[in-house]
């Protein structure tokens, strides 16, 4: 009897310790964001119909992210693909390959990337002939939110695809598909969820991204550009809207593309 | 026809090799093994979802060890189904089918005729195989794989199973080969009985081949069924409609009364240790099989003893403790008395 | 960098960071409080080492490393140098009260508009500064590009020339003020407008450190800098004639004939060109006010001023001080 009270004290200890660590961690991430949209919530939404730059900036921030994350779904679904379905070592190499945007510090990809696709490469003199600079452009905004933010894509979304039992694939060629359109016609859909959640994630990321894209392209100004440019400019109370109102829209779609998700698990391997 | 010559597969660490066997056109093959033995491996090398490392497979006798599983006209239905979850029954019996409506038929006649707006979560086993053979058959191969198809269905399920697959190879002049760790729940022993153990090929031989005579002595523990008979069942009564009941089974000059279910049965089983041996008929008996024979041969392993009987010019063995064998003097030449009840011949 | 090492011990002493008396709200100044306390906010010399901790422009980031390991190596202090652009680094002091123990600028200018009076009651000029148009051996026409006719040069549509946002930082306005000057100069009219329409905003760059990667990278063929900046990074550079290039004291009264106005979000300043000078000062509320005034003594010093002539920055022989209530420290140093 002793025994199982002590037992039963010594989970709800432990119970305890759980919720108390999650709640911490909530708060610590929750805390600087509420004091954000407190401070610069108001003034940020009030100053949306005047402040042309503001308005300007968040757009441009928006068309680059959504731009950055259409072409990352497009480009790095196939190759989560084939990482997911390759066999080791060649998969676990280049997922460590790819991992190894994220480590850079973000200035320094800014640089890295001015160096590979600035003017005076051959790549950029090859964009040039296209017509296309990196520096000061949409352009470069795009390719510096790509660098940081497509690893992620990829890492999560071939997580999802690998979650989907082979085997279907493996039925549905039987059934006569090529394996392209095996993968297109099942594990696709099977693994549409967490495809769509990382492509959320990679959209995020690239919203939110400042020390890479600064670097190549200063002007026209993104949303964190702006906001960095208005503290050191005019100060924090200037900056603070800024931010305070980029946050709030984002939450729109974020929100939306999350409720999109909810709904019965497809594609878990079969019981 | 599905002919394996030397074929050699791995599946992760796995490995299976040195297989080879022939089953021809519009024969039943069934394939035996514990799990883990290279089953479904041997399976998928076929169907061609799984590249063979060396070796080759032949399908009506063209070599198709390098074509895609896509082109190799072959169905295949696995123990889960695998049916697509995002797709109602419907767009899944469809899926690889150039003919909708025989799609549909397939699965009308399948039993799943209501079922076809369903998703497939809401389905029973049974409900899921039917589905699953219906769309393995719905682009019309003349190839079917079956991997243990029948081992997650309850019972009742299986018995129709059972009967569907039967009729559709007749119908559809099906080669079929059938993947099982227990061919009792396979419920046929088919024409061609192909035994693998640990991912090697042990023996591959006409059923009662290769129960009569197992090339080890853990394919014979495996197999756990010393006799076999091929043959043809009658119904016990003349016009009686017993799906699965009582029958007269017929193998050259013998005759047994076994159980089983009526359609093809082609094979009777028993096991050595239902067998009980006497020295001479004794008074009446429930038993529904009394044989009479001459002892051809006894092989003692310990404390058990293996007596193999001619009864009708055919060899049935009995397996029975040494002690038995000594108390009724049971040596080569001697009369003996085997009795056999009728539920411990299964038909097949 | 900081050391956050005393953040949980000082949480709660408000009345002893005396940083927080610029904070507006309360609220606010107790999140900043937990980051500002987190040096010891205990402004008492220890008996052990100094510790100085300088906040240092980014064009002078190389020479002040210099000095403040020469003046480790003497008086054995422990250093920290944050570097940054002018702009951000008062920002710093004003927003986010973070205080340094020494701050020196490239550009005096931020201390009378942004830090004097409430963040600090005296600077000292200790250096001189001049614009140049800093270049590398890739730029196009570097090969004829000379003293005299580096407005031709810089005014070809093939060339880029990049400089600084005039909203942002002192050097930018600096520039749009040098284009004035020697549109005078040259007596080319109209000089001044063309060359500054020749920066687009894609070219222009919030600090002159991104200016200097964008030229190193081939991105940019010139750049109008300081020439402390262009010796640091040892890039190519033109000198100007010291009637346009801001950096003769004697020349105050004809610099001052320029002016621009610079129109930002909320407001519009004029400015009017004057000699560029470095200038420091040690802040109100600096967590170790002694160590910074032992360390800007140094730094004034013959010693010091040796350490940063060799480090091609051209420091005053005499100092001059600015402002009141200047520490005793220093009083002898100043004229």
């Amino acid at each position: 009897m002793a025994a199982t009270a002590r037992g039963r004290g010594a989970h709800r200890i432990a119970a305890a310790g759980v919720v108390t660590g999650a709640v911490l961690l909530l708060a610590l991430l929750a805390l600087p964001i509420v004091v954000l949209l407190i401070r610069g919530g108001i003034p940020g939404l009030g100053q949306l119909g005047a402040d042309h730059e503001l308005r300007a900036a968040l757009w441009l921030t928006a068309q680059t992210a959504t731009i950055a994350t259409l072409l990352t779904v497009l480009l790095g679904t196939p190759l989560a693909y084939l990482l997911a379905r390759a066999r080791m070592p060649a998969g676990a190499l280049v997922g460590a390959l790819l991992d190894l945007p994220l480590l850079i510090p973000h200035p320094v990809a800014g640089m890295a990337l001015l160096l590979a696709f600035g003017r005076a490469s051959p790549a950029g003199a090859a964009l040039a002939q296209l017509g296309l600079a990196v520096v000061g452009s949409r352009t470069g905004i795009v390719l510096a939110m790509l660098f940081v933010a497509a690893p992620l894509y990829v890492s999560a979304a071939r997580e999802a695809i690998a979650r989907v039992d082979e085997r279907y694939e493996s039925v549905a060629r039987t059934l006569g598909d090529s394996p392209m359109r095996a993968a297109w016609r099942v594990t696709r859909p099977l693994a549409g969820r967490g495809l769509l959640a990382a492509a959320v994630v990679m959209w995020a990321r690239a919203i939110s991204e400042f020390g890479a894209i600064v670097i190549l392209t200063y002007n026209p100004k993104v949303a964190s550009v702006l906001s960095y440019d208005r503290f050191t400019g005019e100060g924090l109370e200037a900056a603070l809207p800024v931010a305070a109102v980029l946050v709030i829209l984002a939450l729109v779609p974020l929100l939306v593309l999350r409720s999109l998700r909810a709904g019965t698990a497809l594609g878990e391997p079969a019981r | 026809m599905i002919a394996v010559e030397a074929l050699r597969s791995r599946a992760g660490a796995f490995v299976l090799r040195d297989v080879t066997f022939s089953l021809p056109a519009g024969a039943w093959g069934i394939v035996l093994g514990s799990a883990g033995s290279g089953k479904t491996t041997l399976l998928e090398t076929i169907a061609g979802v799984r590249r063979a490392e060396s070796g080759r497979v032949l399908l009506r006798g063209a070599d198709v060890t390098r074509v895609p599983p896509e082109r190799r006209g072959v169905g295949i239905v696995y123990q889960h189904a695998l049916l697509f979850p995002h797709l109602t029954v419907e767009e899944n019996v469809r899926y690889g089918a150039d003919e909708p409506d025989y799609a549909v038929a397939l699965a009308r006649r399948l039993g799943a005729g209501q079922l076809l707006t369903r998703g497939v979560r809401e389905l029973s086993g049974g409900e899921r195989q039917m589905v699953a053979l219906a769309r393995a058959l719905a682009p019309r191969p003349d190839i079917l794989l079956l991997d243990e198809p029948l081992a997650a269905v309850d019972p009742r399920g299986r018995t129709r199973l059972r009967r569907e697959l039967r009729a559709l190879q007749r119908e559809l002049s099906l080669t079929v080969l059938h993947v099982t760790h227990d061919f009792g729940e396979a419920g046929t022993l088919g024409d061609l009985a192909i035994l693998l153990d640990e991912g090697r090929m042990v023996q591959a031989a006409a059923p009662e081949t290769l129960f009569r005579r197992p090339a080890s002595a853990a394919a014979a523990e495996f197999l756990g069924a010393e006799n076999v008979f091929a043959g043809s069942a009658t119904p016990l009564a003349p016009g009686s409609d017993d799906e699965a009941g009582t029958m007269q089974f017929h193998a050259g000059s013998l005759t047994l009364v076994g159980v089983g279910e009526t359609g093809a049965v082609a094979h009777a089983v028993i096991r050595g240790e239902d067998v009980v041996l006497a020295r001479e008929r004794g008074g009446t008996t429930s038993a529904r099989n009394v044989l009479d024979g001459v002892v051809v041969e006894v092989v003692a392993h310990g404390a058990l003893a293996r007596v193999t009987l001619e009864v009708e010019g055919l060899p049935l063995v009995a397996s029975v403790t040494a002690g038995s064998v000594s108390e009724l003097g049971l040596l080569p030449g001697s009369r003996a008395v085997a009795t056999i009840k009728a539920t411990a011949v299964h038909l097949c | 960098m900081q050391a956050t090492a005393g953040a949980a011990r000082h949480l709660p002493k408000l009345s002893s960071c005396n940083e927080i008396r610029h904070m507006r709200s309360p609220g606010f100044a107790l999140l900043v409080a937990s980051l500002a306390c987190a040096r010891p906010c205990d402004a008492a010399t220890a008996s052990r080492a100094d510790t100085v901790v300088v906040f240092t422009a980014a064009s002078l980031a190389v020479p002040m490393r210099a000095a403040l390991d020469s003046f480790a190596r003497q008086t054995g202090a422990v250093v920290q140098q944050e570097n940054g652009a002018s702009l951000e680094l008062a920002r710093r002091i004003t927003e986010l009260g973070r205080v340094p123990d020494v701050i020196a600028l490239a550009d005096q200018e931020v201390f009378p508009q942004l830090l004097v009076p409430r963040a600090a009651s005296w600077y000292v000029r200790f250096a001189r500064n001049r614009m140049v148009v800093a270049f590398t051996g890739r730029s196009r026409g570097a090969a004829q590009i000379t003293a005299d006719d580096w407005h031709h040069v810089l005014s070809r549509p093939d060339v880029r020339v990049g400089r600084s946002d005039p909203r942002l930082a002192p050097v930018g306005y600096r520039t749009l003020l040098l284009y004035r000057l020697a549109e005078g100069h040259y007596r080319v009219p109209g000089l001044a407008s063309r060359l500054e329409a020749r920066t687009p905003p894609a070219l222009m760059r919030a600090n002159a450190s991104e200016l200097v990667a964008l030229l190193q990278a081939g991105e940019l063929d010139y750049i109008v800098d300081y020439e402390s900046l262009a010796r640091a990074n040892r890039l190519r550079f033109v000198i100007l004639p010291p009637a346009i290039d801001l950096g003769d004291p004697a020349r105050a009264r004809d610099y001052a004939r320029a002016s621009v106005r610079v129109a930002r979000r909320t407001d519009t300043t004029t400015y009017r060109g004057a000699p560029i000078a470095y200038a420091a000062t040690v802040p109100r509320g600096a967590p170790h006010p002694s160590a910074g005034q032992r360390f800007l003594r140094y730094l004034l010093s013959p010693a010091g001023q040796a350490v940063l002539r060799a480090h091609a920055v051209d420091a005053l022989r005499v100092p001059e001080l600015v402002g009141d209530s200047v520490p005793s420290a220093l009083h002898a140093m100043h004229r």
